[in-house]
């Protein structure tokens, strides 16, 4: 049963498919879509069905892909090796969850049907494949292959400032992806397959390439390098440029200035697959690939993870707190939870990448939660300026309900999703100085601030637009409650968000395995290097 | 009985080129048929060359792997390393008439200059001698000249005359710079032990003075920087399907004897100069200024005549990394950018048929108009920037490889900054290939804009081109593992 295969390329296949159809069967499109958003869920639950409580890779599948020979060097190999664990298996999950929402969402959607539901199908395969994907070559042309999809969603379907927002998505991630093919050219030079035959393999496996016995002696990444290039060694530097292209998909002060300007001209179903989905390749390839690869050096900059997540925490929330703009807002809360992520990853704790996880899981349920809300408003009115509004709860009853549990979950209130990820990264943190000493206890405590002002800012904002008389600024549209379709997605994300506050054991049971493997081979591989 | 040997050489000699000979009685063929042939029926000569170039390229593939075999008294050298780039050179001329469409009176002796170019480049290829290298050096510029302005209006013949000075110059430049080379080695064979000899370890600045004046005239022919000046002006007014021809069967032959010359006078790494630092300098040049100043471009062509500025950057690095590895992926790099350039110019000429582009917003909003060409001219750009899922992003991938390995091994700060210069350079270069594809579905249309002229074996052949990008950048082992076995000596 090649599940993981089906559940990628459906997707892709489909959209060829779809290609054929005459763009004047407009409606077919979004019940093409709907269909393969239905068979993933299928897909996904032979998958759950299959797996097994228990860290390590399940539901392999490898095969051969490109083998080029060097010459001299020996060979690239490369291969088709998608597998899933306790980390890949949420985000799996939560995409096929998120996809399907965002198809419902795009299903008003009139303008140049068949271009828009192709390019979905292309960016659901793309998505799916690099949470899935093993081979770091097959993860980055995966990776890549989001770019391009979404570079036109965003250029054709978005706001009015499309075409700025939408380079600037491009150059950002593009500038990231750079720096991480920098680091997989490196390293795959640099690693070899373990089987002892006269050539050199040349491998792109992630798995091997975490094993320090397959290290080449005398390459640049090799453990006793003492080739410096500034201050740090090459595999400092390696890790660095890592962390750096990680954290810009993150995204984390200060690569997250393309962050606003996308959400906020996205259009909503976009903007709810960005925020829930691609946003967390970012904490996604610090777990998979920089901390287990270089442990030595996550090891030691452990402090600058945690650092840049603070500053992300605080200052993301300090930028949500000045929005104007109700997606921008929703845009910088999203920073400020990533920060979350890269403080739980930082403290290295079993309880730190557990909540990191958690928190990635429950940002996409209610980031998606988040930015759909916003996007019922801009339908009605096309605006979302926050002080152009006030006493809406009055009009609109259940569209201020879901806002409220939006709002809450998100604000990390004890019973929602939000709340089981924060706080068991505060308890990495502040476990931290003691288990392992790498997070000093002031990060912890400062990074608490970031709660204070979440519950600020979503107050304040569920006070200016919802209490009060009901009044409207500049807006003459009516204020109709919430239709079916809009309640029908709304729905889901809400339980959702509550069914994994209340019963974490359902994700936990997946992640915590991992987690605990995690923390384990960190130590064990990076503490051999310090002296 | 000296006579005798070297008629009997000679004699020998001619059988392998068999590929070029067949192209000499083409050439002589086609100028009776333009004679002779009446107006309306020119598509004859175009079927013609087609035919001739398919002829020669299996004629080549069927000898293939060759025995180096030295032809003329040392004048020229066969070989696997040669016949591969002939191999390119005859794609290269058969897409060019492909997408060729001139008519009338000039059709033949279009064919007959492009037949020229093709002849010039093959025996360039082919070059171990000074006197060759001129000889063919010559034999391919002269008709490129008379081709750059073969639009026939004023502008056409502005870039073909600031062509024909830069390139006199150049000419001049490494005529003078042989000449020095020979009164140093007293050899004008430069794969001979006594021009190794007579320069190893030869610190005299005249060498240094000479090598420099022989790099200039190459670096003129592959359009790198600080030689590239023609190249905005003669692309921008050359007829497209010229400009195609001339952005690849050129600059590769240059290529291929600039591996060459530079590898001669490397001496086996025995040379008093640095030169995997001094190519690794002009491929840093290159890459920046052609990506730098292509931002700006508005003008496609124009665009495109920079683009290819820095894709010279980017086949140099294969030479800087110095081994054998490198210049079989600078191959692997030479094959896809033919391809993709190919593609670009293709596209870019369907669309100058139906439309007057002279500005790339021109193409506000086509995409949604004219579909297909419109995607291929997308999947052409990705593929010269090097992103996932085109062939450009493999020769990228190898390339850069090299280079790393190269690093590793010299520990060269200059490779360094190469390597980073490349691939930042790769960010940059998205901005401006990307603006066509932004502009063509991004844009809305203008008003009064229709879809272009679709025709179907146009489109077809955009097709064809886009998979091969796709084909092997799947599974580009093949292609690759037949370069890896191309040896060569010098």
């Amino acid at each position: 049963m090649h599940l993981l295969s089906l559940l990628i390329f459906i997707p892709f296949g489909t959209a060829l498919l779809a290609l054929l159809v005459p763009s004047r069967y407009g409606n077919s499109f979004r019940a093409i879509t709907l269909g393969v958003n239905i068979a993933q869920v299928i897909i996904l639950l032979l998958v759950l069905s299959h797996y097994k409580y228990e860290g390590g890779f399940q539901l392999i599948e490898k095969i051969p892909w490109i083998s080029i020979d060097l010459g001299a060097w020996g060979v690239l190999q490369s291969e088709y090796f998608v597998a899933l664990d306790g980390l890949s298996l949420p985000m799996v999950a939560l995409s096929v969850f998120i996809l399907l929402i965002a198809t419902l969402s795009s299903w008003t959607l009139e303008q140049n049907r068949k271009g828009y539901f192709v390019l979905l199908l292309t960016l659901n395969g793309a998505i799916l494949g690099s949470f899935c994907a093993l081979d770091f070559l097959l993860f980055y042309v995966f990776f890549e292959f989001m770019l391009l999809p979404m570079y036109f969603l965003i250029g054709i379907w978005g706001g009015t400032k499309r075409e700025y927002a939408s380079i600037k998505f491009f150059l950002y991630t593009l500038l990231g992806s750079i720096l991480i093919l920098i680091v997989i050219v490196a390293l795959y030079i640099s690693i070899k397959t373990p089987d002892t035959s006269d050539r050199i393999v040349h491998t792109f496996n992630v798995l091997h390439m975490q094993d320090f016995n397959n290290l080449i002696p005398d390459s640049l990444l090799a453990l006793d390098s003492i080739k410096l290039v500034g201050v740090f060694s090459f595999r400092y530097w390696a890790f660095l440029l890592l962390f750096i292209g990680f954290i810009i998909k993150l995204p984390a002060v200060p690569f997250h200035t393309w962050l606003p300007d996308a959400h906020v001209e996205a259009p909503t179903p976009i903007s709810v697959i960005l925020a829930a989905l691609l946003l967390k390749f970012g904490g996604y390839g610090l777990l998979r690939f920089a901390y287990p690869i270089f442990p030595d050096a996550a090891i030691h900059f452990s402090w600058l993870v945690g650092l840049i997540g603070l500053i992300s925490i605080i200052y993301g929330a300090l930028n949500a707190l000045s929005s104007k703009d109700l997606k921008r807002l929703i845009a910088y809360s999203s920073v400020s939870h990533m920060g979350f992520v890269l403080l739980g990853i930082a403290s290295a704790t079993v309880e730190g990448i557990t909540g990191a996880v958690y928190q990635m899981f429950s940002h996409g349920i209610i980031s998606a939660m988040l930015f759909l809300i916003a996007g019922v408003l801009y339908d009605r009115t096309g605006d979302r300026m926050i002080g152009n509004y006030s006493g809406l709860s009055s009009k609109m009853r259940s569209y201020a309900a879901f806002v409220l549990i939006a709002f809450f979950a998100s604000m990390g209130l004890p019973g929602f999703a939000g709340f089981m990820g924060e706080v068991m990264i505060f308890f990495g943190a502040f476990q931290s100085s003691s288990v392992n000493g790498l997070l000093p206890v002031w990060m912890a405590i400062a990074a608490t601030l970031g709660l204070l002002l979440g519950a600020a800012y979503y107050l304040w904002t569920i006070q200016r637009m919802f209490y009060g008389p009901f009044s409207t600024k500049n807006v003459t549209a009516d204020l109709t409650d919430l239709n079916r379709r809009e309640f029908s997605m709304l729905l889901p994300l809400a339980l959702a968000a509550l069914i994994f506050g209340i019963l974490p054991q359902l994700l936990l049971n997946y992640i915590n395995p991992f987690a605990g493997d995690f923390v384990n081979n960190l130590f064990q591989r990076g503490n051999l290097l310090t002296p | 009985m000296e006579l005798k040997v070297q008629l009997t050489g000679i004699s020998e000699s001619v059988g392998h080129l068999l590929p070029e000979l067949v192209l000499i009685s083409s050439l002589v063929i086609s100028l009776l048929l333009g004679l002779f042939l009446k107006k309306n029926k020119q598509t004859i000569l175009y079927i013609f060359s087609l035919a001739t170039y398919l002829a020669s390229f299996f004629i080549i593939i069927q000898t293939w792997p060759h025995q180096p075999v030295s032809l003329f008294g040392g004048m020229m050298r066969l070989d696997d390393f040669s016949a591969f780039f002939k191999l390119l050179f005859f794609t290269g001329g058969f897409l060019t008439i492909l997408i060729s469409k001139q008519k009338g009176e000039t059709a033949s002796e279009y064919i007959i200059l492009i037949d020229a170019i093709l002849l010039g480049a093959c025996l360039l290829a082919m070059s171990m001698n000074f006197v060759m290298l001129i000889l063919s050096m010559e034999l391919i510029s002269l008709p490129s000249y008379v081709l750059a302005g073969f639009a026939f209006d004023r502008k056409s013949s502005e870039g073909s005359l600031k062509y024909f000075l830069f390139g006199t110059v150049a000419t001049a430049c490494m005529i003078y710079g042989i000449s020095l080379i020979y009164g140093l080695s007293g050899t004008l064979d430069f794969s001979s032990n006594q021009f190794i000899e007579a320069l190893i370890d030869s610190k005299d600045s005249l060498l240094f003075v000479a090598s420099f004046l022989i790099l200039t005239a190459l670096l003129f022919k592959i359009a790198a920087v600080p030689f590239h000046l023609w190249a905005p002006d003669v692309y921008e007014s050359a007829p497209t399907p010229v400009v195609a021809f001339l952005s690849v069967v050129p600059k590769l032959a240059g290529l291929a004897i600039f591996i060459k010359m530079v590898l001669a006078l490397n001496l086996f790494g025995q040379s008093a100069l640095p030169w995997s630092m001094i190519v690794a300098f002009f491929a840093i040049l290159s890459i920046v200024i052609g990506n730098l100043s292509a931002l700006v471009q508005t003008n496609p062509k124009r665009m495109l005549a920079y683009s290819s500025i820095a894709q010279s950057g980017f086949l140099l690095i294969g030479l800087a990394t110095m081994s054998m590895e490198g210049i079989h992926f600078l191959m692997f790099y030479a094959v896809i950018f033919l391809i993709m350039n190919f593609l670009v110019f293709a596209v870019l000429h369907q669309f100058e048929n139906s439309i007057n582009i002279q500005s790339v917003h021109n193409f506000a909003g086509l995409g949604r108009l004219s579909f297909l060409p419109a995607f291929s001219l997308l999947i052409g750009m990705i593929a010269l920037t090097g992103l996932p899922p085109t062939a450009g992003f493999t020769a990228k991938l190898l390339i850069f490889t090299s280079l790393w390995t190269s690093y590793e091994d010299s520990h060269s700060i200059t490779l360094l900054i190469l390597m980073v210069v490349g691939l930042i350079n790769t960010v940059i270069a998205l901005f401006y290939y990307l603006k066509i594809p932004y502009l063509l579905f991004l844009k809305e249309p203008v008003s009064g804009s229709v879809a272009i002229k679709n025709s179907f074996p146009r489109n077809l052949f955009h097709l064809i081109l886009v998979m091969l990008l796709i084909y092997l950048f799947l599974l580009p082992g093949g292609l690759m593992g037949w370069i890896n076995q191309i040896t060569f000596v010098l």
